[in-house]
């Protein structure tokens, strides 16, 4: 201790630093900057319409000679029929990996690869993607193997089989880390077991799986008029444009209306449930409830809210609590995330030794409480007012995320004014609407509590601090075990 | 071509050395609305003992715990609490070592049982936390991040390393000035406030980095093993009962030696006005006094390897197959030649994938990577068996592989590729602000920034005849670490007939 201030000392005897020192200001709220406006762009500036039905968002950015370009496909996992659970995976993994109907996959890689091209194609929950990354150089001959690849994938049958012994050796270890059980059992806590969000691959439904369910999976949602392109780099817009026409235009797009996101048919049951795993001597916790949609007018307020309570990292109160005041986890927080397709939800979450698992609960569900209960600070809310706004301008940074951030608007749906009136709105909100949206869409009565871990060691709790236990919060059902499943079969022993 | 196309031959950056040592880093990219902005200490896991490992990544956690005027409503108070908390801290230890001597002779079971513990034990917890207490209330919560999240700046972190701890964060471009005040201010006047609940964080992170993944007890064993007299052999995170040890006056010495401003680097990357970055970079900086000593070399070198050395280990994972060769530290004239060879084994149209995985059918996957650090560096080679397959096999046919390299030189073409795909990485690696700023500060940590510069030449010229020598030199039987890791099935609640693997 004493170290510090003998250099602060032996600092103020040296003339240079004397020099330095002076005009500078005691507390950095003294410093003074040049203001700084920021308008978003307008997409609308930079969209475009291809004659096959694509839409397309071209940023020229001529720093390097590169060109990114990325394409959402409307597709998803939720279209694949549930007893082909994998399919979309596989489907959006072999658009790359099989090859063409022209060229054998190690013919098509070696191509790629001495073109020094990115190429990729995946298919997630609620969307497809492909993308090309190249010297703009080599151009036309990037784009060419990228449109063999998406508009003529040979789906190799060879590569096939090896990426499902890849996918079934994976399944089979799906119940190795902590992090993967939360995740799956988190899902289906929330949304149930039926719907497409929580449907789970297994060895019947991925062996079931033949070349031809890609090629139809493919035939059936791969076409301009289900893209969205996001391109960015180094290339004239209307030269661009032209080389797209020409490389997509003669594809043409049957007239079928995109499929919809089912939304889950499901009421969680609150209480706490406990997953067993021994050897792991830190217990993972998520805890919360369903929550809202990205169109209810309440969701800025509730992100400002959620940026308090938990989703504002050191600045946030559940962060404060349980990692700086405790000691108790290295990451605690919480997200309100709203739902594009169906309501979203509400989740805190940390991980800390098994000891203590119960007192970090009780801390969030203290956090939850007050913040119902009191106004929160004006400082507070400042701050979480400043992060929102002030992050804007790095949404909007570079030629490939502005593309990328227009691109996934309009895949979304996002209504076009939503950035140009996004910082006016987060000004806007009060401390009464933050105690408001806190006590309307926070919901502990409703709290679903999942913990995995050493479930004996999570329920003893710390003998120093006998006080906290997990029971409190289970309700008239006790704490709920539930087993793990049979990796392959996915089916759970009876309890 | 584009604008600064000439960058990936030469980055322009302009180097600014002060009087007391700190050197910066300054690149200039006109119309980012945030500037990248980091610091380096060239210090990291690497200068630690047995006692204190985990040290500096515990200092990087400490380092945002405040200063004497950021994150204390009552300084004078705040720095007399810490001061008790040590004295309390310190006879607490005294009970510590009695209860681990007692564990030690099997006398007790636990020593963490609170029904072990001496009266005195019970008095001093008690005291300490009163103090805690009392502390809390003069604390002006992680103020430090909230003056900087409130200003707009995103992305304040850290990171430690092997051979460094590098700070960073993205400032709005019209805030530089407040980048300025806080760093040094964290540098000329820190404060660890929170010291000892912030070792159970590090604690916790330990937790959720390797004890409860699948892999990570194994990988640490292995690394262990791997090392023999290079203090690379410990993990960087630390032991856990050197991480329960650790006192607040060590990583006060700590500091004092390798933060001192001769042992850091800075680097923006971004919009600004230079000159007045260089002017800030003075009057802010320029605080901060030379330390009395240059910090020291690392001394204990990795001696030489002289039998073949193998860890069988049950993990809740894919079978997998790892073997290591030491090789070359960072920026060695070897590097460059067997940087190309882990090239020419990895990826989709690499030979492992081509001959393991596509031909042979023996692997689900495989790959091989050249790793340096400051001091030593090493070779390996890694793969996951197809079911059925033994790791036996894959370990073979990796070896395969690399007889391949040294009985045969790799055709043109296929050299070519790798340096077309280098060309194109030149360009890819600078398109990010803030990837760029990490990347001059880690080279600068290492041999100095210029690396950025000097590599990618050294790395074209690399010829078939250069990576057969490699191939040949550097991987001798009795130089050889193997891990399998054999899958094992995890202990869970499995009632009725679940299918155990």
């Amino acid at each position: 201790m004493n170290t510090r201030r003998q250099t602060l000392a032996a600092l103020l005897g040296a003339p240079w630093a004397l020099r330095g020192a002076e005009d500078i200001v005691k507390h950095p709220r003294e410093l003074k900057f040049a203001p700084r406006t920021f308008t978003p762009p307008r997409a609308a500036d930079f969209r475009h319409q291809l004659s096959n039905g694509a839409t397309a968002f071209l940023v020229e950015d001529h720093d390097f000679p590169l060109i990114n370009l990325a394409v959402t496909v409307r597709t998803g996992e939720f279209v694949e029929p549930p007893e082909k659970a994998g399919l979309a995976q596989l489907t959006g993994s072999q658009i790359r990996a099989g090859g063409t109907t022209a060229r054998q996959p190690l013919d098509f890689d070696e191509a790629a690869d001495f073109l020094a091209a990115g190429i990729s194609s995946g298919i997630a929950d609620v969307s497809g993607s492909a993308g090309l990354n190249c010297l703009s150089k080599d151009m036309d001959a990037g784009l060419a193997l990228f449109v063999e690849m998406l508009r003529t994938p040979g789906f190799d049958a060879e590569r096939l089989q090896l990426a499902k012994s890849q996918l079934l050796q994976s399944l089979e270890r799906r119940n190795d880390s902590t992090a993967s059980i939360e995740q799956r059992e988190w899902g289906r806590l929330l949304r149930g077991t039926s719907h497409f969000s929580t449907r789970q691959a297994t060895k019947g439904s991925v062996e079931s799986i033949a070349r031809e369910d890609l090629a139809q999976f493919h035939a059936r949602y791969y076409f301009p008029a289900n893209f969205v392109f996001a391109v960015s780099g180094d290339f004239k817009t209307a030269e661009m444009l032209a080389r797209l026409e020409k490389a997509f235009g003669n594809w043409p797009s049957p007239r079928i209306a995109p499929p919809q996101v089912p939304k889950p048919n499901f009421t969680p049951k609150p209480g706490v449930y406990l997953v067993h795993k021994s050897g792991v001597n830190q217990g993972r916790v998520r805890m919360g409830h369903l929550g809202v949609m990205i169109s209810n007018p309440d969701h800025l307020a509730i992100s400002l809210m959620n940026s308090i309570l938990g989703g504002g990292a050191f600045t946030s109160r559940i962060t404060e609590r349980v990692r700086s005041d405790e000691g108790l986890a290295y990451s605690a927080g919480s997200m309100f995330m709203p739902g594009t397709y169906y309501e979203g939800t509400f989740t805190a979450a940390f991980q800390s030794k098994s000891e203590t698992v119960a007192q970090a609960v009780a801390i969030i569900f203290e956090e939850i409480d007050r913040i119902r209960a009191q106004r929160v600070k004006p400082e507070e809310l400042e701050t979480a007012k400043a992060r929102a706004i002030e992050a804007l301008p790095t949404r909007f940074a570079t030629a490939a995320s502005r593309a990328g951030q227009f691109a996934s608007d309009f895949y979304t749906r996002l209504p076009e004014d939503y950035w140009q009136k996004y910082a006016e709105r987060i000004r806007a909100v009060t401390l009464e609407e933050i105690q408001r949206v806190a006590q309307k869409y926070l919901r502990p009565e409703q709290m679903v509590v999942l913990a995995v871990g050493d479930a004996d060691a999570i329920l003893k709790g710390n003998p120093d601090k006998p006080q906290f236990k997990l029971e409190k919060w289970a309700g008239g059902a006790g704490v709920v075990r539930i087993p793990l499943p049979d990796p392959l079969t996915m089916v759970y022993p009876a309890g | 071509m584009g604008a600064l196309a000439a960058w990936a031959q030469q980055v322009p950056v302009r180097e600014v050395t002060l009087d007391n040592g700190m050197k910066f880093l300054l690149v200039q990219r006109k119309g980012a609305p945030n500037i990248a902005a980091g610091w380096v200490a060239k210090v990291g896991s690497v200068h630690e003992r047995p006692g204190i490992t985990g040290t500096a990544h515990l200092f990087e956690h400490m380092m945002f715990k405040g200063t004497q005027t950021i994150g204390s409503r009552n300084i004078e108070e705040d720095l007399r609490i810490n001061v008790q908390l040590d004295q309390v801290k310190a006879e607490l230890r005294k009970e510590e070592q009695e209860l681990a001597r007692k564990l030690r002779l099997g006398l007790i079971a636990n020593a963490k049982d609170p029904a072990v513990r001496s009266e005195r034990h019970r008095q001093l917890l008690a005291e300490f936390d009163k103090l805690n207490a009392r502390q809390k209330e003069l604390l002006v919560k992680n103020e430090f991040d909230r003056i900087y999240t409130s200003a707009g700046a995103s992305g304040l972190n850290a990171g430690t390393a092997h051979d460094f701890t590098i700070y960073f964060i993205q400032v709005p471009a019209n805030k530089l000035e407040l980048w300025f005040w806080m760093e040094s201010d964290r540098l000329l006047n820190p404060v660890f406030r929170e010291f000892y609940s912030e070792r159970d964080v590090v604690q916790e992170e330990r937790r959720l980095r390797v004890d409860s993944t699948p892999t990570g007890k194994q990988r640490e064993e292995f690394d262990a093993m791997f090392w023999k007299s290079s203090p690379y052999g410990w993990p960087v995170i630390g032991w856990p009962s050197d991480l329960e040890g650790i006192t607040r006056e060590e990583a006060t010495a700590f500091f004092g030696t390798y933060y001192a401003p001769n042992n850091l680097a800075a680097c923006l990357v971004g919009d600004f006005d230079e000159e007045q970055a260089v002017a800030w970079a003075r009057k802010y900086f320029g605080r901060l006094r030379r330390g009395a000593q240059e910090p020291e070399p690392v001394r204990t070198v990795e001696e030489a390897q002289h039998g073949e050395r193998r860890l069988i280990a049950h993990a809740e994972t894919v079978p997998t197959v790892v073997i290591r060769h030491h090789t070359v530290a960072d920026g060695h004239k070897d590097d460059y030649p067997l940087s190309v060879m882990a090239y020419l084994l990895s990826g989709r149209t690499g030979r492992l994938y081509k001959s393991l995985v596509l031909e042979q059918q023996l692997a689900n996957s495989a790959s091989a990577d050249q790793n340096t650090y400051k001091y030593e560096g090493f070779f390996q080679l890694s793969a996951v068996a197809k079911p059925g397959k033994t790791l036996d096999a894959v370990e073979q046919a990796l070896y395969q592989e690399i007889e391949k390299l040294q009985k045969e030189l790799a055709p043109e073409r296929e050299l070519q590729k790798i340096k077309n795909q280098l060309a194109a990485s030149k360009y890819r690696r600078l398109q990010s602000d803030f990837f760029l700023m990490q990347q001059l500060l880690v080279a600068e940590a290492s041999r100095g920034w210029q690396a950025i510069n000097t590599d990618p030449p050294l790395l074209d010229a690399v010829t078939a005849e250069d990576v057969q020598r490699v191939a040949r030199q550097y991987f001798p039987r009795e130089g050889r670490n193997v891990l399998h890791l054999l899958p094992k099935t995890g202990g869970g609640e499995r009632r009725g007939t679940g299918g155990g693997l």
